[in-house]
């Protein structure tokens, strides 16, 4: 579990707009970024949000399905985004606002493609 | 009372099986919360349409788009002036709710915000895809565009997509169909506002996101007015003796926006918010209890 790094800095900061208008919110831990490196498997862009499905591999080599949601396409784009920015197989590190409870869903607040793209939610 | 005692306990032990096995659980139904009076013989607090003392005015340039600001609550939460982020959603200063409005907004469990309970949500915009209504629809990211001509101010939003049409030469009919976006009509003041005076409305949508109720009513007076090149206030104020013991206001500011009006369509869809629900929500709800997909 040492890929899944807790990076608390800025955690609270970050969270103060997106988290409060973002669906499910409430059942995120938004005071901690989750650090996760994965594999894209698929991008979902569209309305109420855009929802990226990932696969990580935990140090016991087990794969964990995570899906993350954004705000929707029309706010992404103006942050940048388009519904190409993913794509199936990119490697990809997501620091997202994961579930309180331990389920591999959460809020992404960054992306980082392997080529250094900085896509930031 | 130990028999009345006895009998909750053992309601309370057969009904937990019961919510693990399913589910999807059936709220308290806050619309059932409604205003013990007839709103229909209410008047407003304020005059209703043009002022007959109108003077001549200047028609303020209100082109291009417009996406909320951060400044005057964002899109914030509440309609409440005093509390746009949602914080005091009961105890705002600036509401006088009646008991009922006080009761039904208490019961309603708000998708977003500090109270968002958005597995047991009562929001009837996520669950029907029903009209956001006037207030609302600028509680979004989204943009939108005024289009004004001498008949008519046509106000197009992403959000819906959807348009209102404000009549600048018509009155309000007498007795207009209850409607979710109500007839408006406007007209311009000191050069830089655009007035929009709207009455008709129906009582089933939520004035924000937060599940402020209104009834028929409902009577807005909405404020544009052009600050700068750039900058757009929006003053809305809520006047609905139904529901309310005196009116009250809400702010927001507009700002230019230039990545393209219509680039991406809010279209909203049951089936889109359902899926969301269960992809990215229903693993972390540690409870189970859910009113999507009922």
């Amino acid at each position: 579990m040492k890929k899944m790094l807790l990076a608390i800095a800025l955690g609270i900061l970050t969270a103060s707009g997106t988290a409060l208008a973002h669906h499910g919110g409430n059942l995120y831990d938004t005071t901690k970024t989750v650090e996760l490196k994965g594999t894209i498997t698929k991008f979902e862009w569209g309305t109420p949000h855009n929802q990226i499905y990932f696969d990580v591999k935990t140090d016991k080599g087990e794969v964990q399905h995570w899906v993350g949601s954004t705000e929707p396409a029309g706010v992404m784009l103006e942050r940048g985004w388009t519904r190409k920015s993913l794509a199936p197989g990119d490697m990809v590190t997501v620091y997202i606002f994961a579930a309180k409870n331990g389920a591999t869903v959460g809020n992404v607040q960054k992306v980082v493609k392997a080529d250094g793209t900085i896509l930031t939610a | 009372m130990k028999r009345l005692l006895s009998a909750i306990g053992l309601a309370a032990a057969l009904s937990l099986p019961a919510v693990a096995q399913n589910p999807a659980v059936t709220l308290p139904d806050p619309e059932s919360i409604r205003p013990p009076m007839d709103v229909s013989t209410l008047k407003n607090y304020l005059p209703i349409g043009r002022p007959k003392d109108l003077k001549p005015s200047a028609v303020p340039d209100l082109s291009g788009d417009w996406a909320a600001d951060n400044k005057r609550g964002g899109f914030g939460q509440s309609l409440s002036g005093a509390d746009p982020g949602g914080r005091m959603r009961g105890k705002e200063p600036d509401i006088k709710y009646l008991p009922w409005a006080l009761q039904r907004t208490l019961a309603e469990n708000p998708p977003s915000g500090p109270d968002a309970k958005y597995e047991l949500t009562t929001d009837p915009q996520m669950h029907y895809c029903e009209p956001h209504g006037v207030g609302r629809i600028y509680m979004h990211p989204v943009k939108v565009r005024y289009v004004q001509t001498p008949e008519a101010v046509y106000i197009l939003h992403e959000m819906g997509p959807v348009f209102r049409i404000v009549w600048m030469q018509a009155d309000h009919p007498d007795d207009p169909d209850p409607q979710y976006w109500g007839n408006s009509i406007g007209w311009y003041e000191n050069g830089d506002t655009l007035v929009v005076d709207s009455i008709g409305y129906n009582d089933r949508s939520w004035l924000d996101q937060v599940g402020h109720p209104h009834t028929e009513k409902l009577h807005t007076i909405e404020r544009y007015k052009r600050i700068g090149t750039d900058v757009l206030e929006y003053d809305i104020t809520v006047d609905d003796p139904g529901a309310y013991a005196a009116p009250w206001n809400g702010h927001r500011n507009f700002i230019k926006s230039t990545t393209g009006f219509m680039r991406y369509q809010w279209v909203c869809s049951v089936r889109d918010n359902n899926a969301h629900y269960q992809n990215t929500t229903a693993p972390g709800n540690a409870s189970g209890q859910t009113t999507f997909g009922k």
